[in-house]
């Protein structure tokens, strides 16, 4: 039915009518399945009626003494509860002596207490947040957060998945200072780019290591964010040198939800809906402003030719009425577009028992894509189970399943994919004509030269590029006991990843596919295992405490693909369902690959009096990723800490200065993230067409370097934590220096060699910054709660050396004119590579412009080509407001980045060529004429017949920066006591509007500021051509707790 | 506590690694040292040469036309509609390249060719220590791994100058710069090279599509003959024109090639499509003529000059996306061919600017090439396999008429090659009268005379900025007698475009990649 209606943009109404039917059918299947799960409660939750035996009673307060009304109160185990009164007095009857009693309230620790003989319970409850005993993840174990040496940023999963997060890495985006996320795309099927503490490294990958529960993680993306309990991010070397050789880029901790910390059993659902639309369309021309722009250009076109062109007409009767007016005016960027419906369910079964806990999470997930026929579909499943079997002996086990499919969006790429032609495609032509054809830009009579185009809702509803990804990872563990503190763990883990694809693209595609059609049909499988064992010391002797852990490690990883492509179909019936049906088959490819590393490693904290900390950490690493030369690695580092609160001449201003704590870090971290067999000069082979065949070729594919070792960063961080005003003020700041020295870097060799590059490691690259975040709870009253945070930071980034000679590399992206980008000593990475662009020829100025084959009209651009933008942001950051009134809570999450450019691609086509395609309105009405030369917009020309002028320069570029109204989001608790006859511990209700509005730079031509189009390219950010829209949100969710 | 046996045993067993757990052994690559041990190892490594270095000069996409255009855009007989966004094409005709406008496109040029010398090293060193070859074999892929390493220096010290010999492969870290070596020791590699390839055994006397599509004979000699030609100009060190004309009359003499000749009807008027030059469009590879051409099979490399036979205002109406005409002659190329006279010119001959569609619709363009056209890829399949000549017959005829007059006078074997391209052309003229008129001409005049014929017949052979730079003589055709061509001196010479060329423009500059990259390296003069 939706296609029928997409061809008729003009019935709006009916539209509208089959949005709301849409909408209707995603409710009923949403309902749906809340039912079954309601259903499921009411059939098998039965409420255990036996009477309560004893009366409890108190006061809640805080620490200032101010009653606390409000405070839920629960007999742990139970569905027991009631609430504070205005005096913050409860009364409770309790099943047993032996019970314990749990006060919870927004905004504060959660405390449970025995109640034991005491029929009084008096409880003051402190503000939550940031707890002096709070224990945090690092890597191979937990440390007290008061106790750390180093610099490591905290989410948890109330954070991660306020919004509608898709995949976890979205989550975190403006969570913790120094983590960098930039969401590139508004499609679900896109990856993230994640950068901590900047860009260190030029040929190897720049993605932070991702542990899950002590497993090295890839394709962190498609983890279900739902599964998330924390996330550590892991910055300095006296927290990452404990991964070695790969911590360089910063290593992210993922703990994932297991049993249930309380006895008995929990079932808890969470889901949501949302709705995205596209926030904001392109200014291009209608069809009465092409036509316009299209006649200006044939009519100048004598000033570009002396050749004769086709005289300017309007007379394909299937475009124009009888005026020569256009019949159509299509808005593409609507047709293209939908508003896109998503729905998660998250059911959660958590349950503890004396001696183990368990706990079993499914997560459904379909998500839409606002461009037509983009989704995601995630199915996922994971269970944990932990067991303490004997009192020397504690197993776990946790295995997770995911099953995702896409039909996903072409993010890279210059040619006439649909992000493009919703802005090119000219809007004089319809969807599909009267007699049911897709329409093409080829379509029209009139001599006009159009570039060819095929109309972006063709391709996206007839293109296949389906992708299924399956994932299972999982870890076994046990830990032995031996002595109280000290414990020997030793643990499997493992990670199983199958990608295929499957692609069609039909005969019909002009410029794409057509006349022949294309298929491939890809596969790839990999599986990484690692082994790990290490003994973790934790005990105090009387005011020494010490936690230590030693290990080793065993990690390898096999991978393998084939694929096969073909064109040559017949018709488009069987698509990639029968390859062999295509005249012409593709070479067919396939590869192996695998890497292995051993390692052991070491970290020993100590402190006295939890005031003088230090730690040492250090890891050897062997990787079979390097020369026979260079097998191991050896990567310390130490940190020191002093905390200045703990004094005995603090005492009098502790009150004040609740927690001051000074501390430094420095250490070597290392990077492997080269492909493989690096080190090695091997043979390549493939095949070569000779006299009308393939024929087998080999050739020497590197020069060997038997010396090759990983990349070495070293890395200083100065740090200072402070809790000020009863912790109503937290103040955490960094400053970082990090020397990334010996890059894997593809060193320019002299070409007459017959190589380019060798991978060497030479040159060096810095990252210096700060890091600051802020946080403040301004307002604590009964009814009314504000707790604000502030994170930012700074980073700045410089190219140190470079190759032998220090020459300059180009290493792409490649598109118009050449490499994009420029490496050169003393800049930053990520340069912007092009002419200045002075302006526009003036008519006095046509002599000096004809010496550079140029006339009045057209670009005035720099003799030579230089740095004209920066991708990489300097400031970044977010600012992050929760309000609590009484049953509701409010969330602002505003985000920016500041201090950055992006190179518009799309200039190219859309404004300084014309003729080809539609393009932005500003050709029509603020493009050269001889009335108005100010102008940096080039004269309206024909391109088909009169050429065109466009090269990378600053005209391209514009000013990055931009604020987000990343989330607002409201929240209801329902008050427990109208639950409770329901059997419901808990019921949130929420509603949010994710990517609310963006303020970005009055040069900005796309639709949103953080993009790439160059996905998987390490140069490639804040660098596009046409952009995924990214779309506004607005979602409705509940959560529950039985 | 009384299970710490277990826990011993669990350390051993997992601390235990084997040994070569970090060990790299590639599953799908081969270490080289453990390579060249069987005799199809020898085979594919040259097989490579075939589409590496050189060769690549003359594929290219439907935008940028082929790096051999670069030389006939500098020249101005020649335009792309795309140059605007194809920069060196208007660099070229401004005569405004230098190493850093063009450094990346120069850089590919001369990467790729090193690369083909690069793997024609590795092959020469290794086939001697492959076991099981015959030496039959053994000749044979030496002798086309010699022929590739002379054909990429050949294009090089013509684009470049003098470069760095490289004649061993590099294998490991160490020494890479290099200094240029001298034009002439360039050449002498190149003829050596080349005649190790004749004089061996390895090559057959037949065409290439007689021999399985591999190099033969006459291909090596052709190269010899051009590379003796050329190193005889302007450019050159010394008069090696009676080398050229010996290896051109070995080619001439084997009797594989013959020029295509035209079809007349019974009243003597030419039938349809039956001229020589329509007759060799149709065909895949034009065995009789092409010496050595860039092959094409559907599938497995599609050719790219159909796309360039329509300006680009067309596309729409062809099977091809986008057609560009990248390689549009211009005035001065068009007035170079006589009107009347001159078949090459005719409508639908060399050039055409009128087609008629399947569907019978008319439409008339600008002049665009013909001679690349395949109408079932243009109107329906966008699939061609017709080959791009390299060296065709022509160009070794006209090669034997300048070489023999240049060393031994205007011979009537030298006219009677010469002739042999012109009266086909001049389909309708009496060849005796023509033959006379050239016979009564000096020298000099005569070179001119094939000079010109170059420049009309060779025209998809990309050869006329070649013989602009080894005779420094730039031709001005007539705008008032089309056909007529008169030669000026190059330096001061001013294109089609505005563009004037200088001594400093003969030679393209080293790219400043490399010059970067290899501090041995000096510029050539004036950049």
């Amino acid at each position: 039915m939706k296609k029928e209606l997409l061809s008729e943009p003009t019935f709006d109404f009916q539209k509208w009518l089959g949005f709301f039917d849409l909408l209707q059918m995603k409710f009923i299947k949403f309902s749906f399945v809340s039912l079954m799960i309601f259903g499921f409660q009411w059939g098998n939750a039965v409420p255990i009626i036996s009477p309560p035996q004893e009366v409890v009673s108190g006061t809640v307060t805080d620490i200032n003494n101010m009653p606390l009304p409000g405070v839920t109160v629960r007999e742990l185990g139970t569905n027991n509860g009631t609430q504070t009164d205005f005096d913050g007095n409860f009364t409770l009857q309790v099943k047993s002596t032996n019970a314990v009693l749990q006060f919870s309230f927004v905004g504060m620790d959660t405390v449970e207490r025995d109640v034991e003989e005491n029929m009084v319970l008096n409880v003051v409850m402190e503000q939550g947040s940031q707890s002096l005993d709070e224990v945090v993840v690092v890597g191979y174990g937990t440390q007290r957060k008061s106790d750390l040496t180093g610099s490591i940023g905290v989410v948890d999963s109330k954070e991660l998945t306020r919004g509608p997060v898709t995949n976890p890495l979205q989550g975190l985006q403006g969570k913790v200072a120094g983590v960098r996320v930039a969401l590139n795309s508004g499609s679900p099927s896109s990856s993230p780019r994640v950068l901590i503490r900047g860009i260190g490294t030029i040929n190897s990958s720049s993605d932070p290591l991702y542990v899950v529960d002590g497993v090295v993680m890839e394709n962190i993306r498609f983890l279900n964010p739902n599964d998330i309990e924390s996330m550590q991010v892991l910055k300095d070397a006296s927290s990452t040198a404990i991964y070695g050789a790969r911590g360089a880029n910063g290593v992210v901790l993922i703990s994932t939800r297991r049993g249930a910390k309380t006895m008995g059993t929990t079932i808890g659902y969470e889901g949501f809906v949302s709705v995205g639309v596209l926030p904001k369309k392109l200014d291009i021309l209608n069809s009465a402003e092409f036509m316009e722009v299209l006649e200006t250009g044939f009519n100048n076109h004598p000033l570009y030719s002396d050749q004769p062109i086709p005289e300017f007409t309007t007379d394909d009767p299937n475009l124009f009425d009888a005026e020569g007016n256009p019949i159509y005016d299509t808005d593409w960027q609507e047709e293209a577009t939908r508003t896109a419906i998503s729905h998660n369910h998250q059911l959660s079964l958590q349950s503890k028992a004396e001696n183990s806990s368990f706990g079993a999470f499914l997560n459904y997930s379909d998500m839409e894509g606002i461009m037509l026929n983009n989704y995601l579909k995630r199915l996922s499943g994971k269970i944990a189970y932990d067991a303490n079997p004997k009192d020397w002996l504690s197993v776990g086990l946790n295995l997770l399943v995911t099953n995702v499919q896409e039909n996903e969006f072409e993010e890279g790429g210059g040619h006439q994919m649909p992000r493009r032609s919703m802005i090119e495609m000219p809007p004089i032509f319809p969807v599909k004509f009267p007699n049911g054809t897709w329409s093409n830009s080829g379509m029209v009579d009139d001599p006009y030269g159009l570039e060819a185009i095929p109309n972006p809702v063709h391709v996206l509803e007839t293109q296949d590029r389906l992708v299924e990804r399956s994932k299972i990872f999982g870890n076994l563990f046990t830990e032995f006991h031996i002595l109280p503190g000290l414990d020997l763990r030793t643990q499997i883990g493992f990670d199983r990843n199958i990608f295929n694809q499957k692609f069609y693209s039909p005969t019909d595609l002009i410029n794409i596919s057509s006349p022949n059609g294309s298929a491939t049909l890809a596969n790839n499988k990999s599986l990484y295992w690692q082994q790990e064992n290490y003994l973790t010391f934790n005990k105090s002797y009387e005011d020494h405490n010490f936690n230590a852990v030693a290990g080793l490690s065993w990690q390898k990883r096999t991978s393998e693909y084939f694929n096969v492509s073909a064109s040559g179909f017949s018709d488009d019936t069987f698509r990639f369902n029968r390859i062999q049906a295509a005249s012409e088959p593709g070479s067919p490819n396939s590869g192996f690959d695998e890497w292995s590393m051993n390692s052991y490693f070491f970290r020993g904290s100590y402190n006295y009096l939890r005031k003088y900390l230090v730690t040492f950490t250090g890891r050897m690493d062997g990787s079979s990723r390097f020369g026979a030369n260079n097998k191991y690695g050896f990567f310390p580092s130490v940190g020191v800490g002093y905390v200045l609160s703990e004094e005995p001449f603090w005492e009098g201003i502790e009150n004040t200065f609740n927690f001051l704590k000074f501390r430094t870090s420095y250490g070597i971290t290392g990077n492997t993230e080269i492909p493989t067999y690096q080190s090695l000069g091997t043979i390549s082979t493939g095949t070569t067409l000779i006299n009308g065949s393939r024929a087998s070729i080999s050739y020497v594919n590197r020069l060997p370097n038997p010396d090759l070792e990983w990349e070495k960063t070293k890395q200083f961080d100065i740090g200072l934590d402070m809790e000020m005003f009863n912790r109503g003020l937290i103040f955490n700041l960094d400053y970082y220096y990090k020397l990334t020295e010996d890059l894997l870097l593809d060193r320019p060799v002299p070409a007459h060699t017959g190589f380019s590059a060798v991978r060497d490691n030479i040159g060096s690259v810095s990252n210096k910054g700060i890091e600051v975040l802020l946080q403040a709870f301004p307002i604590t009253t009964d009814d009314f709660k504000w707790d604000s945070s502030l994170n930012f930071s700074y980073n700045e980034n410089k190219i140190e050396s470079l190759g032998v000679n220090g020459e300059d590399i180009f290493p792409g992206p490649n598109w118009v004119s050449g490499s994009q980008t420029i490496l050169r000593v003393g800049e930053s990475l990520s340069s912007f590579w092009g002419y200045d662009r002075l302006g526009t020829w003036s008519t006095d100025e046509a002599e000096e412009a004809a010496l550079v084959g140029a006339i009045p009209g057209e670009a005035k651009r720099s003799k030579e080509r230089k740095i004209i933008g920066n991708g990489i942001p300097v400031w970044s950051g977010s600012f992050i407001n929760n309000f609590y009134f009484r049953n509701f809570d409010f969330t602002v999450d505003l985000q920016f980045v500041a201090d950055v450019d992006i190179l518009q691609q799309m200039t190219h086509s859309a404004q300084d060529r014309s003729g080809y395609g539609n393009g932005l309105d500003d050709i029509l009405y603020d493009a050269w004429t001889p009335n108005n030369q100010n102008t940096m917009i080039q004269q309206i020309r024909n391109g088909p017949y009169s050429g065109q002028n466009s090269e990378v320069d600053s005209h391209w570029v514009a000013d990055g920066s931009f604020i987000r109204g990343n989330l607002f989001d409201l929240g209801y608790n329902v008050d427990p006591f109208l639950l409770e006859d329901m059997g419901i511990q808990s019921l949130r209700v929420y509603a949010n509007v994710q990517n609310a509005f963006v303020i970005d730079s009055d040069d900005f031509r796309g639709y949103d500021p953080e993009a790439s189009s160059w996905e998987g390219n390490q140069w490639g950010q804040n660098i596009f051509f046409y952009q995924y829209p990214r779309p506004r949100t607005f979602s409705l969710g509940f959560s529950m707790q039985f | 506590m009384k299970n710490y046996k277990i826990y011993y045993l669990l350390i051993i067993l997992f601390t235990t690694g084997c040994e070569k757990f970090l060990e790299e052994e590639p599953a799908d690559e081969i270490a080289l040292d453990q390579y060249f041990t069987q005799p199809e190892h020898a085979r594919d490594a040259v097989n490579t040469l075939y589409r590496t270095g050189a060769m690549q000069l003359y594929t290219g996409e439907v935008y940028s036309g082929a790096r051999i255009m670069f030389g006939p855009y500098i020249t101005g007989f020649v335009d792309n509609e795309y140059k605007g966004q194809e920069v060196h094409v208007g660099y070229a005709q401004n005569l405004s390249y230098n190493q850093t406008n063009l450094s990346s496109y120069f850089n590919s040029m001369w990467s790729d060719m090193y690369l083909g010398i690069s793997r024609a090293n590795t092959a020469i060193k290794y086939i001697p220590e492959v076991e099981g070859l015959t030496e039959q074999e053994s000749e044979q892929y030496l002798a086309e791994a010699h022929f590739f390493r002379a054909l990429n220096y050949f294009y090089l010290v013509r684009f470049f100058g003098g470069v760095p010999l490289i004649t061993t492969p590099y294998e490991s870290l160490g020494e890479l710069e290099l200094e240029r070596g001298s034009t002439g020791a360039v050449y002498d590699l190149i003829i050596e090279d080349l005649n190790f390839a004749i004089n061996s055994n390895g090559l057959s006397v037949s065409s290439v599509p007689g021999n399985n599509g591999r190099i033969s004979q006459g291909v090596a000699q052709t190269v010899l003959a051009d590379a003796y030609l050329t190193r005889s100009g302007e450019a050159g060190d010394g008069d090696y024109y009676a080398g050229a004309a010996n290896s051109a009359r070995d080619i001439i003499n084997s009797g594989v090639y013959n020029l295509t000749q035209h079809s007349f009807d019974s009243n003597g008027e030419l039938t349809e499509n039956g001229s020589a030059y329509n007759k060799n469009r149709k065909q895949r590879i034009v065995e009789n003529e092409y010496i050595y051409y860039y092959e094409y099979a559907i599938g497995i490399g599609n050719n790219p000059y159909t796309q360039w036979t329509f300006p680009t205002a067309l596309s729409p109406k062809m099977a091809y996306a986008i057609v560009n005409n990248a390689f549009a002659p211009t005035s001065d190329f068009i007035n170079s061919y006589d009107p009347v006279r001159d078949l090459r010119i005719q409508e639908k001959q060399y050039f055409h600017s009128s087609v008629t569609m399947p569907d019978g619709e008319h439409l008339e363009f600008e002049v665009s090439p013909y001679y690349w056209l395949d109408e079932e890829a243009v109107f329906e399949t966008a699939l061609s396999e017709r080959a791009t000549p390299i060296y065709t017959y022509s160009n070794v005829l006209l090669i034997a008429a300048e070489a023999i007059a240049q060393s031994e006078g205007v011979t009537s074997e030298a006219v009677d090659y010469l002739m042999e391209v012109r009266e086909r052309a001049y389909w309708n003229e009496d060849p005796a009268a023509i033959r006379e008129a050239l016979s009564e001409l000096s020298a000099d005049a005569f070179v001119e005379e094939v000079l010109k014929e170059r420049i009309r017949e060779l025209a998809f052979e990309f050869q006329i900025w070649f013989d602009i730079n080894r005779t420094r003589k730039f031709p001005d055709p007539s705008s008032v007698q089309p056909g007529q061509i008169d030669f000026i001196n190059v330096v001061g010479a001013t294109n089609n475009f505005g563009g004037t060329i200088t001594e400093t423009d003969l030679l393209l500059p080293i790219p400043e990649m490399e010059m970067q990259r290899n501090s041995l390296l000096t510029q050539n003069p004036g950049y």
